[in-house]
């Protein structure tokens, strides 16, 4: 069995306290029920939670969706991007299977990345150590008009910005972020081919602007 | 948060506004709002009893004032005017209050289940670690084919509904006497629906351009042979072959993109197959793989006739023979008729694609294509083959396993070659991919598309792995009868390719010699 691992990498800083951490909870519960109901994801799709503030923690270690449970999310401190981006390199390292001549690996790891504000530790560091490892499609979220699109930029290729981070703006991301691992997990099982571009994607709703 | 607007409403010190986002930040400041809120909301949504306690009030406030009691007419005796009680507000009691406040806050999960798979979860009520809660109950569970074992404490059972069901558990306090209050706290428990369920097969509509039906297949049956005054009557090999189309394609309504052809000359014992595989991502591969298949067909087919006896020479020089020299004749020979039928196909169907104002990589296909004959000193067989998917020899008997070439399988999963891209139609491209075989006897020569070799055999690596082959061919012949002049067996094979596996739903295509 191939898997096709997704990461999402949410940013759990005090910045994100009550509205949008609830918004943010309630998306990621939106996302499982969704792709429950689809059988390409259930079958392929296998799903972890990074989060970040003070400090990262991996909050689900990449899990089957069928067997996903829904973690308990707390706003609080500052922004460690950089830490985040450096533990997600080592996850993806130690938890996705890679190819060999005996063995096809697991498909290359669909990350989500969501922030709504500035890193506040040496994310250049991290940054640096995520570059070392290869991903599928990187897809990184600014969350509001306060998130710092260009060091996303630097980040990768796909950046999209949300206007503000209510749970109507929020919600309209998560769907698209369901319909992306759909999709993704559809054409990998009809023709083993992998998402490689923002244009592969479903398009984005009005509320998610793609920065150029 | 707007701090500016919270100094002026609690009016607080201008100077104490650093504090006050410390004091915002503190979990239990956080918890103590949201519960002050609840109750809020709780007595702000019942205007009934608000109103009943206004009235009393308004009595009790004037005890002097005279009500005229004839005034008012008679209370009529239904239930409307049944004396109201005061509902007793559950939060009067802090240690009540406590206990809620607990139980909200714990995070309960309760671990997912699938639908008609026996389920077991433990539920200890003694990790929450809530002080003085007596006897609970789990409300819900029965409705989904679940149970709770007080004496176990597992929830146990089958469950028979899928989706995000919301149990309530219920607990009381442990000296609780009637007209106490009982807590409750909505656990939500996940039960998977069962995959196969999940997929639709809704068929392709027929007036789509280059329709194909869903499914197909077919039978090529080879008499025994005559012998002399119905004495010595032997046994020829036949070919079936099935196509069916993927789940993933049947979920969409899309058609499917693979296809074959199988023929054998009666006149100078040829038997050719080919299998192809149109890519997923071209929009019109469905063409494409077809035009692959009949082309190749139909072009093997004249030319063997006409080329029969050279090709018999050079075969049997090279059995006697099989120095280089030998066969690099033979393989020259072939590369004129197989190759020449290749191209062909790919001029095809870039004829197609010129017609009809469409790209030639709307057509992407991969080809399998083998071409045998029996001699007296056992079987020729040639093959070509680009993209993925396999080709092999087997023989169940002395375990002999030849793959007739190699899957591109690219450097990444998912990328591979294709009859269509005009690199490939160059002359040592296509020599390269060309291989031929003497062997004594085999039990099948299989030709079949990566809907099958990517479940069966996972890796390319395990192509060459007699265990693998072995296996399928044990998984085939379970289930279709292989023996000489079955007819049935096409439609049992078309049966057999609907089988199940976890994340492969690719079109299925299978070619098989025996």
């Amino acid at each position: 069995m191939r898997r096709l691992p997704v990461y999402l990498v949410l940013d759990t800083s005090g910045s994100m306290h009550g509205e949008p951490i609830e918004a943010l909870k309630n998306g990621v519960q939106v996302l499982i029920s969704t792709l429950r109901q689809d059988p390409y994801a259930l079958e392929t799709a296998y799903l972890s939670i990074i989060t970040f503030d003070s400090s990262v923690k991996q909050v689900v270690p990449l899990t089957e969706l069928s067997m996903f449970q829904m973690p308990d999310l707390k706003a609080n401190g500052t922004t460690a991007l950089g830490e985040a981006l450096s533990v997600l390199a080592k996850t993806v390292d130690s938890e996705v299977q890679k190819t060999t001549v005996k063995d096809k690996g697991d498909w290359k790891p669909l990350i989500f990345l969501m922030t709504d504000g500035a890193p506040t530790d040496d994310w250049q560091k991290g940054l640096n150590e995520f570059k070392k490892h290869k991903y599928g499609m990187v897809i990184a979220c600014a969350a509001g008009q306060n998130a710092n699109t260009s060091i996303l930029k630097q980040i990768t290729e796909t950046v999209v910005q949300l206007d503000n981070a209510d749970s109507g703006t929020i919600k309209a991301f998560f769907k698209w972020v369901s319909a992306s691992i759909s999709l993704g997990s559809q054409k990998i099982e009809s023709g083993g081919q992998e998402i490689s571009g923002l244009s592969e994607l479903p398009p984005p709703p009005p509320e998610v602007n793609i920065v150029l | 948060m707007d701090f500016e607007k919270i100094i002026a409403y609690l009016n607080i010190q201008p100077e104490d506004k650093e504090k006050l986002a410390e004091f915002f930040e503190r979990e239990e400041i956080r918890e103590f709002l949201l519960q002050e809120w609840e109750v809020f909301l709780k007595t702000d949504c019942s205007p009934v009893e608000e109103d009943i306690i206004n009235n009393e009030n308004c009595i009790s406030d004037n005890p002097d004032n005279d009500i005229n009691m004839a005034m008012i007419p008679n209370i009529p005796e239904d239930e409307e005017t049944k004396a109201r009680q005061t509902v007793n507000n559950q939060y009067t009691d802090s240690k009540d209050n406590d206990l809620d406040r607990k139980l909200k806050s714990k995070h309960i999960q309760l671990q997912n289940g699938k639908v008609n798979q026996a389920y077991q979860c433990l539920f200890d009520i003694t990790v929450f670690d809530i002080a003085d809660i007596g006897d609970f109950e789990l409300v819900g569970l029965e409705e989904i084919g679940l149970k709770f074992n007080p004496l176990t404490d597992l929830i146990e059972g089958i469950p028979n509904k899928a989706g995000d069901h919301r149990i309530i558990l219920k607990c009381k306090r442990s000296e609780w006497a009637e007209g106490d209050p009982i807590f409750e706290r909505p656990i939500t428990l996940i039960i998977n629906p069962d995959p196969r369920s999940l997929w639709n097969n809704i068929p392709t509509p027929t007036s789509i351009e280059y329709y194909k039906p869903d499914s197909d297949c077919k039978y090529v049956k080879v008499e025994k042979t005559k012998g002399i005054f119905g004495l010595g009557k032997k046994e020829q090999k036949d070919i079936v072959a099935a196509s069916q189309r993927g789940r993933s394609h049947a979920h969409e309504g899309t058609p499917r993109d693979d296809d074959f052809s199988i023929t054998h000359q009666d006149e100078e014992g040829w038997y050719i197959m080919t299998v192809a595989d149109g890519a997923g991502s071209a929009k019109y591969s469905r063409q494409g793989s077809l035009i692959a298949c009949q082309t190749v067909s139909d072009i093997c087919n004249t030319q063997f006739s006409k080329y029969n006896k050279e090709a018999d020479e050079l075969i049997k020089d090279f059995e006697k023979d099989s120095s280089d020299v030998k066969r690099k004749k033979l393989g020259d020979a072939l590369y004129n008729i197989i190759g020449s039928a290749v191209f062909k196909a790919y001029k095809n169907i870039e004829k197609e694609a010129q017609d009809k104002e469409n790209q030639l990589k709307d057509y992407a296909t991969t080809l399998l294509v083998t071409v045998s004959k029996k001699f007296k000193f056992g079987w020729f067989v040639a093959a070509f083959w680009v993209g993925d998917g396999g080709i092999g020899i087997y023989n169940k008997e002395t375990q002999y396993l030849k793959i007739m070439g190699e899957p591109d399988g690219g450097e990444f999963a998912g990328q591979t070659r294709f009859l269509t891209m005009p690199e490939i139609m160059q002359p040592t491209e296509i020599y390269k991919r060309l291989r031929f075989e003497i062997v004594e006897d085999f039990t099948a020569l299989i030709l079949m598309s990566d809907g099958i070799t990517d479940p069966k055999f996972e890796t390319d690596a395990n192509l060459n792995r007699i265990e693998k082959w072995n296996k399928l061919w044990e998984d085939i012949t379970s289930s279709v009868d292989l023996t000489d002049d079955n007819e049935n067996s096409a439609e049992q094979l078309l049966q057999w390719l609907d089988f199940w596996s976890q994340g492969n739903h690719d079109d299925r295509t299978i070619a098989i010699l025996y």
